[in-house]
């Protein structure tokens, strides 16, 4: 779920590639919300903690290369029950009609905190950069089903590209704590990365010698990652971030590669990129989806997007059937 | 609770305030309950999601975007079809906290009275229908943007039920009223005033609109003035049968809730606003509460049609242009 695609509304975020739908399906599928609790069963506790209303104080407004922006927030609820893959449903400025959805970057109970990392490239976003520490958002979350790591497969593969790079972070920050998991992960971006690459701590088989340049955060949470960026900076890969994971995964044996379970978040492309890697090494896949959103719980239907199921093609709400999904559901 | 005094008769229902949460932008009653202090009881009332006869995948994305002061929608009636909505939804709602309205649409007059039909065989307390559903056996124009067609729809509605039916008029059409005529001699017991109207949205760098469908329905604060415009007219029509309107289109706070009720409604539909703020039910009751305490009145009904229109130029002169003196008088009448 990339922020700064998310910024839903205006015009200038809209995708353009259309896919063909026939407007009268009558095959159908509908994930009505209470089936659907009792369905995912593993998804109960955090959607049935519900999603709270806040009005969160702005602790920080920092602005980071290539028009991003941290953003820390106090919202106790949500922090409290945010998982890696949750977003927030924001009022950016009262100027606006409608709200913004962003995704979350950490959350910290103990400090009532949650943080965001977005992109200033829309109305709602720039509008967003302009508020100050002291002001109050309301704010709508935490949204979502959330990744969901299986304990089988070891190995997390974290891929995130661009301002889909946060809710990695979230998720690295979960898979820390749990030492049944070994992840690695791969970040990339075209505009300067908001933090300072430094060269990693860990050597990681497979990859170029010359192929160095890590986020210092997830390294000192002993996570092993690498950048991938087609614009040159200094020990990243140059190259798209499928290309690195490739050589990672080619670099493991069999056995260790088949304990590998994929995460993404990132533009469209990318995901697809990403969902047909993972196909072609039948690796399971999951992929943080995006769509414009009006209500973002659910009640709207505004925000679907089309997958396979058992019975057929269904349209399923990216607001809390998703954003995150199978990637073989949406990408075949 | 809801104070005493915003109770209404809607139809011989029980309304525990003017408050209607519009269909389609609160799903099936259950997913704005996720919601942490929301609460369906806030409200006299919930129309359901528009349903049809078989299931209906909609449109495809984007079926949204914002727009100045409101936004575009084209959903495309995505809905699992009359009978799992009968057989599946309507047993998991408590009828306690609200009455539920079922929206009906169709793509010919026999769907509409065929998923009626369904309903009038279910729990559901009102049925409203959106006559604003393209007709395919009339190359697609809506039904609700053509009177005879509109009361054809009701009649064969009204052929398939004995609760109320509430028609959900278009603005998307020249003569409101006359519309609204026609539909109450096809049978109908009350109004749902407005309807989205149609809009579209354009991508200037893809060239291309930024719905999916090409256009969308517009609704928030940007279609007030229209919608209280439409209310006020079709109140001209209601008023001498007692027949009662929801007026809707834009409502975001107590006092647009009390401009639709002064103009002529009964009952304040709420939708895009929900999206803003999802828990501003409680303040809008709380709004109208204090307005009666100021004005000393001891029911919310003693607010509908109590309008006082300036007096006009023209009403002495020659009626060459009466829409623009005094709306409501452009009201044929016979």
């Amino acid at each position: 779920m990339t922020p700064s695609r998310r910024e839903r509304g205006s015009n200038e975020e809209m995708g353009h590639n259309q896919p063909l739908y026939a407007n009268h399906l009558k095959i159908y599928h509908y994930q009505h919300g209470n089936h659907f609790l009792a369905a995912m069963s593993s998804v109960v506790e955090s959607i049935c903690t519900g999603i709270f209303l806040e009005d969160a104080e702005i602790l920080k407004q920092e602005a980071c290369a290539g028009d991003q922006f941290l953003l820390c927030l106090k919202a106790p609820e949500c922090a409290r029950y945010a998982r890696p893959g949750s977003f927030v449903h924001l009022q950016c400025d009262p100027r606006l009609p409608m709200r913004r959805p962003l995704s979350l970057m950490r959350a910290s109970p103990r400090d009532n905190r949650i943080e965001l990392l977005y992109k200033a490239v829309g109305k709602g976003t720039r509008l967003l950069a302009l508020r100050q520490p002291g002001e109050r958002i309301s704010l709508l979350g935490p949204i979502g089903r959330p990744f969901q790591p299986h304990p089988e497969h070891p190995r997390p593969l974290l891929i995130g590209g661009g301002v889909g790079i946060p809710p990695m972070i979230f998720l690295a920050d979960a898979l820390r704590s749990d030492r049944r998991f070994r992840p690695f992960a791969v970040l990339g971006s075209e505009v300067p990365f908001p933090f300072q690459p430094r060269p990693s701590q860990y050597l990681v088989p497979g990859l170029p010698p010359q192929v160095i340049a890590a986020m210092p955060l997830l390294d000192d949470w002993g996570i092993p990652n690498r950048l991938t960026s087609l614009s040159d900076f200094p020990g990243c890969f140059r190259g798209y971030v499928t290309d690195l994971a490739r050589k990672w995964l080619e670099g493991l044996d069999k056995s260790a590669r088949a304990e590998v379970e994929v995460f993404a978040c990132g533009p469209h492309a990318m995901l697809e990129a990403v969902a047909t890697l993972a196909r072609e090494l039948g690796l399971p896949c999951q992929v943080s989806l995006e769509e414009f959103m009006a209500c973002a719980v659910g009640g709207c239907a505004g925000c679907v997007v089309q997958v396979r199921t058992k019975q057929g093609p269904a349209m399923q709400r990216v607001c809390v059937d998703g954003p995150i999904f199978d990637a073989c559901a949406i990408f075949g | 609770m809801n104070d005493p005094r915003l109770v209404i008769d809607f139809c011989g229902l029980r309304f525990d305030t003017p408050l209607v949460l519009l269909s389609g932008c609160v799903g099936f009653g259950a997913e704005y309950t996720r919601v942490k202090g929301f609460s369906n009881r806030d409200a006299g009332a919930l129309c359901l999601k528009g349903t049809t006869l078989e299931p209906r995948l909609g449109n495809p994305p984007h079926r949204i975007c914002e727009t100045a002061s409101g936004m575009l929608n084209a959903i495309g009636l995505q809905n699992p079809g009359v009978d799992h909505v009968v057989e599946q939804i309507l047993p998991t709602l408590d009828f306690t906290e609200t009455r539920f309205i079922a929206n009906v649409s169709g793509t010919t007059v026999e769907e509409y009275y065929e998923v009626t039909r369904r309903f009038d065989d279910s729990p559901i307390d009102a049925i409203e229908i959106n006559i604003s559903c393209p007709n395919v056996k009339a190359g697609g124009v809506a039904f609700g943007n053509d009177r005879k067609l509109s009361a054809q729809v009701v009649a064969a509605c009204r052929a398939a039920t004995t609760k109320p039916l509430i028609t959900k008029l278009s603005p998307n059409q020249t003569d409101i009223a006359a519309n609204a005529r026609a539909c109450l001699e096809a049978g109908s017991d009350a109004f749902a005033v407005i309807n989205t109207l149609m809009g579209m949205a354009i991508d200037s760098e893809a060239r291309t609109p930024v719905i999916g469908n090409n256009q969308g329905g517009l609704s928030g604060p940007a279609i007030k003035p229209i919608a209280l415009l439409k209310v006020h007219q079709v109140y001209q029509v209601c008023r001498e049968h007692g027949v009662p309107i929801i007026g809707q289109g834009g409502v975001a706070g107590a006092e647009d809730a009390l401009e639709f009720l002064i103009t002529g409604a009964s009952a304040v539909g709420i939708g895009t606003a929900l999206f803003y703020d999802p828990l501003l039910l409680p303040a809008v009751n709380q709004g109208i509460c204090a307005y009666l305490d100021r004005h000393g009145l001891i029911n919310v009904g003693q607010l509908t049609g109590s309008l006082r229109l300036h007096p006009s130029p023209i009403d002495s002169a020659e009626d060459t242009c009466p829409e623009r003196a005094r709306p409501g008088t452009a009201v044929p009448k016979h």
